[in-house]
């Protein structure tokens, strides 16, 4: 029991680079057009980890709350054949995989779970929209051809390139890291992103398929970094993860 | 924005999941690893009875979410659910219970429910409407690929979809096709769940 | 009298009247395959059937069936990194490994199931909307399909012709931009009259960050995108597709059909081959045909059928005749046509050698100069073979194989006094054109030469130490660090490459 121990505690120290930032409210106008809310959207100050949660940092959890292991986790939220297949076994990672590198092959509800479990919850998606926006310096970049251009290179490399650890992307302006340029995010919301399958009737609600009268339809349609985030989110189901797909933490402020 | 509490409480229920579950069905078998009814959490229903989903393990059933003040497509998803039924015949049709959950827990008491099933003049041998927790809401939407969004004004945009589940609550067949007149493979599939035994 | 001259009047009337009826005949109508309407042949019969799908530029064989049948389609999404351009990396989203994707041929009333696949490895969701689909989005909204999973959906072919097919994911510009298209053939129900060789080819714009053939990893430019700036346009996805080894094949005598689609995202094709007319074109990828074209237009997301027979010998090019795409943006291709020559039909040589652009000579001395360059140990004799094969079908164009010319029009390379003055000039005048009253060998001429900037300077040193050692001239050696200094100290005039 003690080399594990050992092994946990070094696996606890290498990943003691993330920890949650305040991030103070503000309003933003939305990539997406809210047929029921015109105009910029507020976001309430919240709490949100700098950094993707890491297979060290999930290694841990797995450890300790087994049920969220690969073989045991109910394929109702995981699904069997693609959670953690990237491992070693469902307790270690292997050498190939490094500790550093965000977790990926994780569903939603593994993600929630491992949120819930720090006292936590994914954020949603306007406060991943949020803080995404920003660059080193200003709150909203979204209009800098520089800003799309280096998410776009992003897309650009092929999943087979290799994935980078966490941490090696400069903060933006609210000190958050990471956030472009190395994995997806799951968000808690990540079934609300009603938009159709099919891009070409972006403008129109499909109003008898989603009831109610709030359509979603992407508005800035310049903005594609943002469209694709939104298009990976909308294709999937909860219990699916993807090799690209990592998730971190959020915290409320009372 | 309209904000809805679903931190609120520290939820822990994950992590005792298994306990709970093994605890709960301590006669019983357990449920199937793909399950609906394993998803934990507690259910109340139009006459504030609670129960938890495992507890309608036995028989197939029909379920969805919908919520009460829903101005468009929920009366015809009733109305779906309701033609779907009628088609069978009415030794099947006894046996086959139908569940739907509300997506505005906030608002949708039992009252509220209760006012629902008196409106549409549901049989409550066989209809049970009821409400639960927002982040248990989240959960079975996501569990049962419903997907939704609450609005500004508090309606809620949402796909309308009738899950058919077996007796141990594996999802079977789902259609997105409402109205008066049933999706004939949907309610073929019902058929062969009731005829079954399943 | 009265009387009777009204009579006559009348039954003049009345006989012109009847000469005028009794002269026209009754009104030609077209026959018309009935549409969507009168496509649907009935449920299909006998065993489905797996559909053959086939990577350009190659077709599946006809079906020769006589009955609808029930056809199962099963197509991958990868994303894949390859070339674009020899040097050039270019990371593409394809349906079954290709861009274009794979042919797909069923039959007008056929069912077709379709799978569509993503693999795990996918960064994006991909979905699919096929031309020839008559439903929702064309099959889009059905097959949504997030990486590592797979959609299926079904429907019925009701309309025959030659149909596109492509991603419709948001942003859905960039999804076909990156490759994301490819055709289907919906045959007629009697089939399509037999021709020898069958071959697909798809055009595409493609856009970079980087210039044209500039070497690296290029990432997709997005604004470049939008305001249709292309840096490439290619017939299957990249500028060597079609050339050299891969040039297509016929026999002479030969009938050859070519399933032309056209992805776009933005540039529609005037779609042309050198060499050949068009014996017959159904325009549009549709159901009647045009005999005896040059050119036919492909429009962005659209598609052409073209049938010609081969007469002669001899290399026909495929270009977009937007011809500034063909020899800048590389929209070139090639159907080498072996057999004996018919002298009646066509006396003169190979085109090859005087026409192309420099990509029709094998490229083996250009790749060994490159090797040696790199390690160090470039040799003249290296580097006059590499400029050879540059110089041929580049500057041989207006200059002549043989470095004399065209007398009053374009001046001598050979024996050439303005070259032996001034080698630096000699650079400049291939980097940034040369356009004015110039005295060469002591004749005037004055004409526009246009700049050579794309060519890098290596390639640059290779062709012009090739000119300094031909046809009389002096001798001597270029070097790339040379061409480097006189680019870096000289000005391109506007629109010239780097």
């Amino acid at each position: 029991m003690r080399p594990a121990v050992l092994v946990l505690g070094l696996l606890v120290a290498a990943a003691q680079g993330s920890g949650y930032q305040r991030v103070p409210g503000g309003e933003y106008r939305s990539v997406l057009k809210y047929e029921d809310l015109k105009g910029s959207r507020a976001v309430a100050a919240f709490e949100l980890m700098t950094q993707p949660v890491t297979n060290g940092e999930f290694l841990k959890f797995v450890r300790t709350h087994r049920e969220w292991q690969r073989g045991r986790a109910l394929p109702l939220y995981a699904e069997p054949s693609a959670y953690l297949s990237h491992w070693q076994t469902p307790t270690a990672l292997g050498p190939v995989t490094s500790a550093r590198q965000p977790v990926t092959r994780v569903s939603w509800f593994a993600a929630t779970a491992y949120c819930e479990a720090q006292g936590a919850r994914l954020p949603t998606w306007s406060e991943w929209e949020y803080v995404a926006a920003a660059d080193e310096t200003h709150r909203d970049a979204r209009q800098d051809p520089a800003w799309r251009e280096r998410i776009l290179a992003w897309y650009a490399r092929s999943a087979g390139a290799g994935l980078g650890v966490v941490g090696s992307t400069p903060p933006n302006v609210y000190g958050i890291q990471d956030l472009h340029g190395l994995v997806w995010e799951w968000t808690d919301d990540y079934s609300a992103m009603l938009v159709s399958a099919d891009n070409r009737s972006q403008s129109e609600a499909d109003r008898a398929r989603f009831c109610g009268a709030g359509a979603l339809a992407v508005d800035d349609r310049e903005n594609y970094p943002v469209m694709m985030r939104v298009a990976l989110l909308s294709s999937l189901r909860g219990a699916d993860s993807t090799s690209s797909l990592g998730f971190r933490c959020a915290r409320s402020i009372r | 924005m309209k904000s809805v509490s679903r931190w609120s409480r520290p939820a822990l229920w994950f992590c005792g999941l298994l306990t709970a579950a093994t605890t709960a069905l301590a006669a019983q078998p357990p449920l199937p690893g793909d399950s609906v009814l394993q998803l934990p959490g507690v259910f109340v229903d139009q006459a504030s009875r609670r129960f938890t989903l495992a507890t309608r393990r036995g028989q197939p059933q029909l379920i969805s979410m919908f919520y009460a003040n829903c101005q468009s497509v929920c009366p015809l998803l009733i109305e779906t659910s309701t033609a779907v039924v009628n088609t069978l015949e009415p030794a099947q049709r006894s046996r086959l219970r139908v569940l739907l959950v509300s997506l505005d827990p906030a608002r949708d008491t039992p009252a509220a429910l209760a006012q629902v099933v008196r409106d549409h003049r549901l049989d409550t041998t066989r209809w049970t409407l009821a409400r639960t927790e927002p982040a248990v809401v989240r959960r079975l939407a996501a569990v049962l690929d419903i997907r939704y969004r609450q609005l500004e004004g508090g309606e809620f945009n949402h796909t309308s979809v009738l899950i058919l589940l077996d007796g141990q609550g594996r999802m079977l067949a789902r259609t997105e096709q409402l109205g008066a007149r049933p999706d004939p493979q949907f309610v073929a599939a019902i058929r062969g769940a009731l005829q079954q035994g399943k | 009298m009265k009387r009777q001259a009204k009579l006559s009047v009348a039954l003049i009337t009345a006989m012109l009247l009847i000469g005028c009826q009794g002269g026209s005949q009754a009104p030609v109508v077209a026959t018309d395959t009935g549409g969507s309407a009168a496509g649907d042949f009935g449920p299909p019969q006998g065993e489905p059937i797996k559909a053959v799908l086939t990577s350009p530029p190659n077709v599946p064989p006809p079906t020769n069936r006589t009955a609808p049948a029930k056809v199962i389609v099963e197509l991958e999404v990868r994303e894949v990194e390859k070339e674009i351009s020899e040097g050039v990396k270019y990371t593409f989203w394809t349906f079954g490994g290709t861009v274009p994707g794979s042919f797909i041929r069923v039959r007008q009333g056929d069912t077709v199931e379709f799978h569509l696949k993503n693999h795990p490895d996918s960064k994006m969701p991909h979905n699919i909307d096929l031309h020839a689909v008559t439903g929702p989005g064309g099959g889009a909204t059905s097959s949504f399909t997030a990486p590592g999973h797979q959609s299926q959906f079904t429907f019925k072919a009701l309309n025959a012709g030659l149909y596109i097919y492509h991603c419709a994911t948001a942003p859905v510009g960039m999804h076909v931009a990156n490759g994301m298209y490819g055709l289907i053939l919906v045959e007629p129900p009697e089939g399509l009259r037999k021709v020898d060789r069958e071959y697909y080819v798809v055009q595409g714009d493609f856009y970079t960050v980087g210039k044209y053939r500039e070497k690296g990893v290029q990432p997709f430019d997005m604004q470049k995108a939008i305001d249709e700036h292309a840096t490439y346009v290619l017939f299957n996805g990249s500028e060597g597709a079609m050339l050299g080894d891969n040039a297509l094949k016929a026999k002479v005598g030969e009938t050859v059909r070519l399933y032309v689609g056209n992805g776009g995202p933005n540039l529609s094709s005037s779609f042309h081959v050198i060499g050949e007319i068009f014996d017959r074109v159904y325009t549009e990828g549709g159901t009647r045909y045009q005999e005896n074209v040059q050119t036919t237009m492909v429009p962005a997301g659209g598609s052409a059928m073209v049938e010609f027979r081969m007469e002669v010998p001899g290399t026909s090019i495929l270009v977009d005749h937007a011809l500034f795409r063909a020899f800048n943006k590389g929209a070139l291709g090639m159907i080498k046509t072996e057999g004996p020559d018919n002298k009646a039909v066509y006396s003169g040589k190979e085109v090859d050698s005087v026409y192309l652009g420099d990509k029709a000579v094998s490229a083996t001395p250009v790749a060994e100069a490159a090797t040696a360059s790199a390690s160090g140990a470039l040799t003249l004799k290296q580097q006059i073979g590499a400029g050879a094969a540059l110089y041929n079908g580049t500057c041989s164009v207006c200059h002549q194989a043989n470095g004399e010319g065209l007398p009053a029009v374009f001046p001598p390379l050979a024996k050439s006094d303005y070259l032996k003055a001034d080698s630096n000039r000699a650079i400049s005048a291939v980097l940034n054109g040369l356009s004015g009253p110039v005295k060469v060998n002591g004749k005037d001429f004055n004409s526009v030469m246009p700049p050579m900037s794309q060519l890098n300077d290596d390639e640059v040193a290779h062709i012009l130490t090739y000119v300094l050692n031909s046809w009389g001239n002096p001798g001597g050696q270029v070097s790339a660090a040379q061409v480097a200094k006189v680019r870096g100290t000289t000005a391109r005039p506007k629109g010239a490459a780097n």
